[in-house]
């Protein structure tokens, strides 16, 4: 394998210059988002150059107990972005949120780093944090999809949930569809995705790793690994939010907490409509 | 079977039911009459435990209502609600949901008495009437194996001739002690007794 082609910063100055084509289009038609592409590309151009800074420091350390700490800030931000994405307050959902990332990490990064790939360190910085962030990346997009449709199923359909806890006698029962849906909307594209990956689409990790000078079917094996450590950490990501979820929505009685749901902004958005 | 005493309900700073008392016997059919908003609904939540009185209390067989014994209380309560919209596909999904053990042979049986057939419960509940959706949902909760039947408003989408087969149906019941809501006439001269809240 030859060593990987470098990009100058004027060669990628020079790339930029591809979003004319974009913005072209944008302007011809008349849609105002050309200001917005140009703030969010100069965003995350801004972001990744931190990051990188950040992580060539982080990776120079090498330490357990930075990387850890780095891997508990990663949980903690995307903790706080699913509950302001879905609308929920902060004070109740934090700490089950929390420990629903704390243990799917655990679990894929104890299985990934330390059986599969038997690193000797499984807290090496080039492993640990790249494949926690790619779990924990996709278990927030999945688990916002999945939550909110948790939440809005049980605000729209409550007669619903009375009628099966009323009947059933159980709340495992009453809650068992409203479960199934949002676990269906969490993980279906992930699923779909899986099923088109090679033949329509081409996953970033293995491009990365290919690019980066690995054989590509060392990229691929890391991708399968990547692929199922991903699937199952949002499956446990998911699960566990709303067992710990249920046990603070709802009372005694089965009913639900006004304080805990009915002042979240997104019932507010919902009255408004 | 069924005991209130000194119930004290409000709900919204609006006085529903004050120094309400109640007792239904085992077997004993009752109708909750009375105009809408005087609490005929609060008072079917109340018995199953969502609402809590501000004062007095709930006994279901004995068991005073509260929050380590509404589990156990809901195991002996059927309920039938008065909005029959459940968002499922049909009977069938309906039934798979509720995951008891009711007995399907009862459940044909009861559509029989109701005046319909058992593929009823294959029909899409949005292409079908709401009397007939009503009479599905109706024949399932009747055959769950449990004693008390609450039921609001079950005629509320039933006509003449479906309400008279309801009211068969309900009189060959056994072992029911069964409180209703509802503002049919008919109904509610069915019943053993009328209780005007």
């Amino acid at each position: 394998m030859n060593a990987i082609v470098d990009i100058n910063l004027k060669e990628l100055a020079l790339g930029a210059f591809l979003l004319l084509i974009p913005i072209g289009f944008l302007y011809t038609y008349r849609i105002k988002m050309v200001k917005d592409v140009l703030i969010n590309v100069a965003r995350m151009v801004v972001q990744l150059s931190l990051v990188a800074l950040y992580l060539e420091f982080i990776f120079d350390l090498n330490s357990a107990l930075i990387n850890s700490l780095w891997v508990l800030v990663m949980i903690l931000v995307g903790v706080l972005t699913a509950i302001n994405r879905i609308g929920l307050k902060i004070k109740f959902f934090i700490f089950p949120f929390f420990i629903a990332g704390l243990t799917s990490v655990l679990i894929i990064d104890t299985f990934c780093l330390g059986l599969i790939l038997k690193l000797d360190y499984i807290f090496d910085a080039r492993y640990f944090i790249p494949i926690t962030g790619m779990v924990l990346g996709n278990a927030l997009n999945h688990n916002i999809v999945g939550l909110k449709t948790y939440f809005k199923s049980h605000t729209e359909k409550q007669d619903l949930y009375r009628f099966l806890l009323s009947n059933s006698g159980n709340q495992k029962t009453a809650v068992r569809p409203f479960i199934e849906e949002a676990v269906k909307m969490a993980l279906n594209p992930m699923i779909a995705n899986m099923s088109v990956i090679g033949l329509v689409t081409l996953p970033g990790m293995m491009t990365g790793q290919i690019l980066g000078g690995s054989p590509p079917a060392v990229a691929i094996k890391y991708q399968v690994m990547i692929m199922i450590a991903i699937f199952v950490g949002c499956t446990i990501n998911i699960f566990v939010s709303i067992v710990f979820t249920n046990k603070i929505i709802f009372d005694a009685y089965g009913n639900m907490k006004e304080a805990t749901i009915k002042t979240t902004r997104f019932l507010q958005k919902k009255i408004q409509r | 079977m069924i005991r209130c005493e000194n119930i004290h309900l409000s709900y919204k700073n609006k006085l529903i039911l004050s120094d309400f008392n109640l007792e239904v016997k085992k077997g004993e059919n009752v109708c909750l009459s009375g105009a809408s908003g005087k609490g005929k609904s609060s008072l079917l939540n109340m018995l199953q435990g969502y609402v809590i009185p501000q004062k007095g209390k709930v006994f279901i067989d004995g068991e005073l209502v509260s929050a380590t014994t509404v589990k156990n209380i809901r195991k002996k309560i059927i309920y039938v609600p008065q909005n029959i919209h459940l968002p499922v596909k049909n009977g069938n999904a309906l039934i798979e949901l509720l995951s008891t053990k009711s007995e399907l042979s009862k459940t044909y049986h009861l559509l029989k008495q109701l005046g319909l057939s058992k593929d009823f419960l294959n029909q899409d509940f949005l292409k079908i009437s709401g009397g007939q959706k009503q009479r599905i949902i109706i024949a399932i909760c009747l055959s769950l194996p449990k004693e008390i039947l609450l039921m609001d408003e079950p005629t509320a989408s039933l006509d003449d001739k479906a309400i008279n087969l309801l009211i068969k149906t309900i009189y060959e019941l056994k072992n029911k002690t069964i409180v209703s809501a509802s503002h049919n006439q008919h109904w509610a001269a069915s019943c053993n007794r009328t209780i005007k809240l």
